[in-house]
């Protein structure tokens, strides 16, 4: 019955009925049926994002150890980060680290990647297939675990190091080499920004090259004076995901350092203090406001790429 | 028309459905749904599920819902899962979060079941005092073990040295490191255990000090001063690995640590271990106690129980679910497809049964720890909540001055300040 009568509500044409419909009714009628559709997408939205997102901000600001109730304790997880919390501040100096050297260098990368597939070579599918493969493999545990035996004391790197005469370190396990490693294994995974990039440069007009080319330009030239500055859209967008993925890396470091960011904390990540924090001692309070103070650091990042894009990005219009 | 049909067949037929398993639920809950949660590998999950199957069948109508996980993933999901207030019927406890779940309330209190269904009349007495607290008894040792070194005896054979006797104090290790290293091919007399909390504790018992007291620090700057110059000297006298590969052993897992990795002929483990190291060590190993602290110190080491059964208090089944742990540690059958993979069994019946028919390697682990002799002190107290974190603190600073970041001065006292702050932290 109820059934019925809600499809017949569905299913009047609006107006075509004697009595006058009231506001609620008339907006139901226009919009209600959509919103029905939406359901189970607003479900998950409010259930599974935001309100897991409003309890975090609650959370960030109690002791919370997951046995025994919440206890409100206002802003003093946040006074301990700032001042007397030295792994917060190694997580932070970590990540930076990885996030400075790690983006600039993956773009960069992934950037002279996609400027040799861009030249119309033969079997293109199959490189660009070949070149985005390590970032299908990207997060997963097997290749942190492949990188952690290539780069330990008697790994691949050293066996072939050796060769040359040189006797490696076990750049893994060694806390000033540890992070590069992690660098590199980001650097490694350029795949899709330089999907990306290659889409982008699909984008800029051969007539502009043309032009140039009659104008007797060098090649560097093309690419300072034409092809980067109308790829700036591109690199704005890339270094935004970069950035934002960077911060929230995780898995690499969790693995090689066996979720403990040593050698003395040189791979401490901050998502892996804070999940330190969280799931192995139990601060679910604290790790709240980690998680909190993370967001809020990458706000302002995106916020300041976005502030400063008017002054380098170049829209072609 | 045909859709609107269809429409209410789908309504009745889910509306049946619902009705149906709302007669169903009861129908299904006179069969017993017993869940079981364990940290471990394989080796232990194919034993404990043996003993589910001889408890099912002893029990027409009790059935087994059981997961397990590696140590370190274990807490955050059995953390979740009691907080969430679904956690399993019974669930492996460890000695360090004893003290946290029993005052927490998430584990219950099992005294009033002795002699009434849980039947602990030849248990050992030491074994039942390890899973009390504040006197109450809250969990059921799974077996007694002790802290022991895995020795590679293939590698003391190849390099025609004396394996290690119950008699070597760490000034002995370095004794022989010499005669050692000229025949080993790199691989070192033993692991760095200057970050390992049982070795540190082991050696603090040896010179009458405690790693906690009264959930307390129980040594101070001085002793951990002490502790990272000796193995500075281990180190610069090259008895132990270097800094770098000893790093390599990130968590402690069997299959990182130095004697598996081929780095170290000896390395710092738990007695029921050996069957889990031997698993993965093609060399024939062996075990002695940890290292003296000089000649003739003893009393470091002590009977732990290795693992507890506790029952979750919120369980629909607890009289059910206390008849299980107490079939666990007492039935014959149970005990021989346990062997000693927890550690010894602690009722003695189950031990007497089960002792003649163990393999070679379950003998050495039951003989190590039942002749532990002078080498064996007091039970110490359940360690405080935040002992964990003080252990990884522990690692961290040992790597400290392994890598030279740190001197022994700097780190003990900075150690000693960072311990008791973690203990004070909420």
């Amino acid at each position: 019955m109820t059934a019925r009568s809600l499809a017949d509500a569905n299913m009047a044409p609006a107006g075509g009925r004697a009595v006058v419909p009231s506001t609620w009714s008339r907006i139901w009628s226009a919009n209600g049926p959509g919103y029905l559709f939406l359901l189970p997408w607003f479900i998950g939205f409010f259930g599974l994002t935001v309100g897991p997102i409003v309890t975090s901000l609650y959370l960030s600001f109690t002791n919370f150890d997951l046995l025994t109730d919440p206890e409100w304790v206002g802003a003093s997880n946040y006074v301990r980060m700032f001042t007397a919390d030295p792994k917060f501040a190694q997580s932070m100096r970590v990540t930076f680290m990885f996030v400075i050297f790690s983006v600039p260098l993956k773009l960069a990368f992934a950037l002279a990647i996609a400027l040799l597939l861009n030249r119309g070579m033969r079997g293109l599918p199959i490189y660009r297939a070949i070149f985005y493969l390590p970032s299908l493999l990207g997060a997963s545990v097997a290749i942190a675990v492949l990188w952690r035996t290539l780069f330990a004391g008697d790994g691949v790197i050293n066996d072939f190091l050796a060769t040359f005469g040189i006797q490696g370190p076990s750049w893994i396990s060694n806390p000033r080499f540890s992070l590069w490693t992690l660098i590199l294994l980001a650097v490694w995974q350029f795949g899709s920004p330089m999907i990306i990039f290659l889409a982008g440069l699909r984008q800029i007009p051969q007539d502009m090259y043309e032009a140039a080319s009659l104008e007797g330009a060098s090649k560097w030239r093309v690419f300072w004076k034409i092809t980067l500055p109308l790829l700036t859209p591109v690199v704005f967008f890339n270094s935004i995901i970069q950035v934002i993925e960077g911060f929230k890396s995780f898995t690499p470091a969790f693995i090689i350092s066996g979720g403990t960011g040593n050698p003395i904390n040189s791979t401490l990540f901050y998502t892996l203090y804070l999940y330190q924090e969280a799931f192995a001692f139990f601060r679910m309070g604290y790790a709240s406001a980690l998680a909190w103070v993370l967001l809020i650091v990458v706000a302002l990042f995106t916020g300041f790429s976005f502030l400063t894009s008017r002054f380098w990005v170049h829209y072609d219009e | 028309m045909t859709f609107n049909i269809g429409r209410r067949q789908f309504l009745m037929g889910s509306s049946a459905l619902v009705a149906a398993s709302a007669i169903g639920g009861p129908a299904l809950a006179q069969d017993k749904r017993m869940r079981l949660a364990w940290w471990g590998g394989q080796a232990r999950a194919d034993r404990t599920d043996a003993v589910s199957k001889l408890y099912a069948a002893a029990h027409p109508g009790v059935t087994f819902d059981t997961w397990w996980n590696a140590f370190n993933d274990y807490w955050p999901k059995l953390g979740t899962e009691v907080a969430g207030g679904n956690a399993a019927d019974v669930y492996q406890m460890d000695y360090r979060y004893l003290v946290e779940y029993a005052n927490r309330g998430a584990i219950a209190p099992l005294d009033e079941y002795v002699g009434k269904g849980l039947d602990l009349g030849d248990f050992d007495q030491d074994q039942q005092d390890g899973g009390k607290v504040d006197g109450k008894l809250y969990a059921i040792s799974l077996g007694a073990n002790s802290v022991s070194m895995m020795v590679n005896t293939q590698a003391f054979k190849d390099a025609g040295v004396d394996a290690p006797t119950r008699d070597w104090s760490y000034d002995d290790y370095k004794a022989h490191a010499e005669a050692f290293n000229a025949k080993s091919n790199g691989m070192r007399l033993m692991a760095d255990g200057s970050g390992n909390e049982p070795g540190l504790e082991n050696w603090l018992r040896q010179r009458g000090k405690a790693l906690y007291t009264d959930g307390k620090i129980g040594w101070d700057a001085d002793d951990l001063t002490e502790w990272f110059k000796m193995w500075a000297d281990l180190r610069a006298a090259q008895v132990c690995v270097t800094p770098e590969d000893q790093a390599l052993d990130a968590t402690a897992a069997i299959d990182t640590t130095m004697i598996t990795l081929g780095k170290a002929a000896t390395s710092f483990a738990n007695s029921n271990q050996l069957i889990a190291f031997q698993a993965v060590n093609k060399a024939p190993l062996d075990m002695v106690n940890f290292p003296r602290a000089k000649a003739g110190s003893g009393g470091g080491h002590y009977r732990k129980p290795s693992q507890f059964w506790s029952v979750n208090p919120k369980s629909a089944m607890l009289a059910d679910a206390v008849d299980f742990v107490s079939f666990f540690v007492n039935d014959l059958g149970a005990g021989a497809a346990l062997g000693v993979e927890r550690g010894i069994p602690c009722a003695k019946h189950v031990r007497d049964a089960i002792a003649p028919t163990l393999d070679a390697q379950s003998q050495i682990a039951l003989n190590f720890v039942s002749n532990l002799g002078d080498l064996q002190g007091k039970l110490p107290p359940v360690p405080p909540a935040k002992a964990g974190e003080v252990s990884t603190q522990l690692t961290t600073k040992a790597q400290e001055v392994a890598f030279g970041a740190s001197t022994p001065e700097d780190a003990g006292a900075a150690f000693a300040k960072e311990a008791a702050d973690i203990l004070a932290r909420t």
